[in-house]
């Protein structure tokens, strides 16, 4: 059995990297709190089921367009960013909150507030390997989301636009210095945002329930993961991932269902007040 | 110091009837006569008790905002303090009078526990502390169902008492006057605190810390404890608002009390109405919630909400120090 819990949680875990990627990106290269990832995932999401539904068009098709939506979305949050002034960080938060009560009254109106679910029979079939119990979403889930990972590391440490976002995540100033384009960086870092919600949503439509509210507690993960990892490593979204998924399985085999909310939250305190920089960095953000 | 003290004559803070003060004291005329002017309407008194009640909770929010720290967090204190009187009140059967303050203290008891989680942090991170921190008390209540009954909330929450005051007799279970007056006073009560606590030693020292931390430290300011001290009254406000919100309503539910709403809400009246500012605040509320329920509520049944959102954007791009904080430049 804890062959099973721990196989889900890894597999949920890779999942929630795929989530944090996009909101870690941004916030590495941007210094932009984008409180409203999650409803952008919701929202995503919401795209996918309403091609699947209404239009009855192919799962994997809808992957495209929802890129493409949030495509424009960002570049327009971009712009509403840019013209922030002092202090970023925090006035970042405060307009993407209100971004995530437009969007989510937004998704209200449009698609009402009942529970939708783009339902894959394929997903729900079991398989077992040994003793290892699968469902193949959870599979699915697991590939996708190494495969999306691994394509960024690739983009991030192999190219030499990775070079020069890395840089600009590591130290704005001195990458503006040695010539790179900051401005142009931070709108890359969108769509690149745009992209990993685009794949992340209809992925999310599929296995969890979609409903207006409940972008919040994607958010709350996407953070967690991210003040986790510290700024710009990799590595260390990977392990924040993999924690909070196995954390969360736990929880729910031990306490129940009902407490699995509390984790990521209790989580983000613990780690407020005794690592605020992430376990893995030890310098000030 | 100096800097300070000019600081707050540039606001307003002067002596004798300004313009100011000549508009503060025409509105509360303006919302005492309220009952009357709408000739009892039970709607419109509703909907203003309501918007009066979201005014304590921006000015409760901005008892912590003063100090420049942004709480998401205050549905937190909301919800233990509607919790905490409406148990108390339906199982240990205590008077209402009794109830609500304990609420108070029990908000307050856990704006403590936050605040010692959150004391080192600033800013961005604090703001993200607070709002993990309402998932911890929504949880907690949603799943001890011995206490809380879980879930499905609590029904049937006693109502304010009736009073006697000689041969005047106070109904506040029918009449929707009593309850409103009964708003307004708190209202009143509230607005009085938090004029006094922005004029007092703890506001200036509340206005350094967030002008400068370090220098306010540097001439003797006990930063964090006038930043806890702030929290703690924020907290207890908070709670009584909670409470009154119970037995105003009489139904509560984890998900309602402590939700994002409530955490939202006086964030954006006090960002929209001046965060550094008294009565900024009280007023978004009282123009932004009416707007809301007499014209987008009616126009766009689902999905009204999304005016909080805007408006909240409009104001941190183009009016970062409120609209009633803007005003009070122009005319000073």
């Amino acid at each position: 059995m804890w062959t099973t819990v721990l196989v889900s949680g890894i597999s949920i875990g890779s999942f929630y990297i795929l989530i944090a990627l996009g909101f870690a990106l941004i916030f590495g290269v941007t210094r932009y709190f984008n409180l409203a990832h999650g409803e952008l995932v919701v929202l995503a999401g919401y795209v996918a089921y309403w091609l699947w539904d209404v239009y009855a068009l192919s799962f994997v098709l809808t992957f495209p367009v929802a890129i493409l939506v949030l495509f424009l979305i960002c570049l327009g949050l971009k712009r509403l960013f840019a013209r922030l002034t002092e202090p970023l960080e925090l006035n970042s938060i405060v307009l993407s909150f209100g971004m995530a009560i437009v969007i989510q009254n937004s998704m209200l109106f449009l698609f009402s507030g009942n529970y939708r679910l783009i339902r894959i029979p394929f997903l729900n079939k079991n398989f077992h390997f040994h003793e290892v119990y699968m469902s193949y979403g959870q599979l699915t889930l697991l590939l996708l989301s190494l495969i999306v990972i691994f394509l960024l590391y690739i983009l991030m440490y192999r190219t030499y636009l990775g070079k020069a976002l890395r840089a600009t995540i590591q130290d704005k100033e001195a990458a503006a210095l040695a010539g790179i384009n900051v401005t142009i960086m931070g709108t890359f870092a969108f769509c690149l945002g745009a992209v990993l919600i685009g794949l992340a949503g209809p992925l999310y439509g599929c296995t969890h329930y979609l409903y207006p509210s409940t972008g919040h507690e994607v958010t709350l993960l996407a953070i967690t993961i991210t003040i986790f990892a510290g700024v710009g490593r990799l590595s260390g979204i990977i392990l924040a991932g993999w924690i909070l998924g196995l954390a969360e399985s736990f929880t729910v085999i031990l306490c129940g269902s009902s407490w699995r909310e509390m984790v990521t939250a209790l989580l983000l305190l613990i780690l407020l007040a005794f690592k605020p920089y992430g376990i893995l960095g030890n310098r000030e953000p | 110091m100096i800097n300070i003290k000019t600081k707050n004559s540039r606001h307003g803070f002067n002596k004798g009837l300004t313009p100011d003060k000549v508009s503060l004291l025409m509105g509360l005329f303006l919302l005492l006569l309220l009952p009357l002017l709408v000739r009892q309407n039970n709607y419109i008194l509703q909907v203003f008790t309501h918007a009066l009640l979201l005014a304590t909770l921006a000015l409760a929010w901005n008892i912590l905002g003063l100090s420049g720290s942004i709480s998401l967090g205050h549905a937190a204190f909301f919800g233990s303090g509607a919790y905490a009187s409406a148990l108390l009140s339906l199982d240990l059967g205590l008077s209402l009078w009794i109830t609500i303050p304990l609420a108070g203290f029990t908000a307050a008891g856990l704006g403590f526990i936050m605040g010692l989680i959150c004391m080192r942090l600033r800013g961005a991170y604090f703001a993200l502390a607070t709002l993990a921190f309402i998932e911890i008390p929504r949880v907690i209540t949603d799943n001890w169902d011995q206490v809380t009954r879980g879930s499905l909330g609590l029904v049937g929450l006693p109502g304010f008492p009736s009073l006697n005051l000689g041969t005047w007799h106070i109904d506040f279970y029918s009449s929707f006057t009593a309850s409103y007056y009964l708003v307004f006073i708190y209202f009143l009560l509230l607005l009085g605190l938090v004029g006094f606590i922005f004029r007092s030693n703890l506001g200036l020292a509340l206005q350094a810390i967030r002008e400068e931390e370090i220098a306010s430290q540097a001439v003797g300011i006990h930063a964090d404890s006038f930043r806890l001290f702030s929290m703690l009254l924020s907290a207890f406000f908070t709670g009584v608002s909670g409470a009154c919100y119970a037995h105003l309503v009489r139904y509560i539910n984890p998900g309602l009390v402590f939700g994002l709403h409530f955490s939202a809400i006086p964030m954006i009246f006090a960002i929209c109405g001046g965060r550094f500012t008294i009565i900024g605040p009280a007023l978004a509320a009282l123009i932004i919630y009416p707007l809301d329920q007499f014209i987008f509520h009616p126009l766009i049944p689902t999905g009204h909400e999304f005016l909080y959102g805007a408006v909240l954007i409009f104001a941190v791009l183009f009016m970062p120090a409120g609209f009633w904080g803007s005003i009070q430049r122009k005319t000073n």
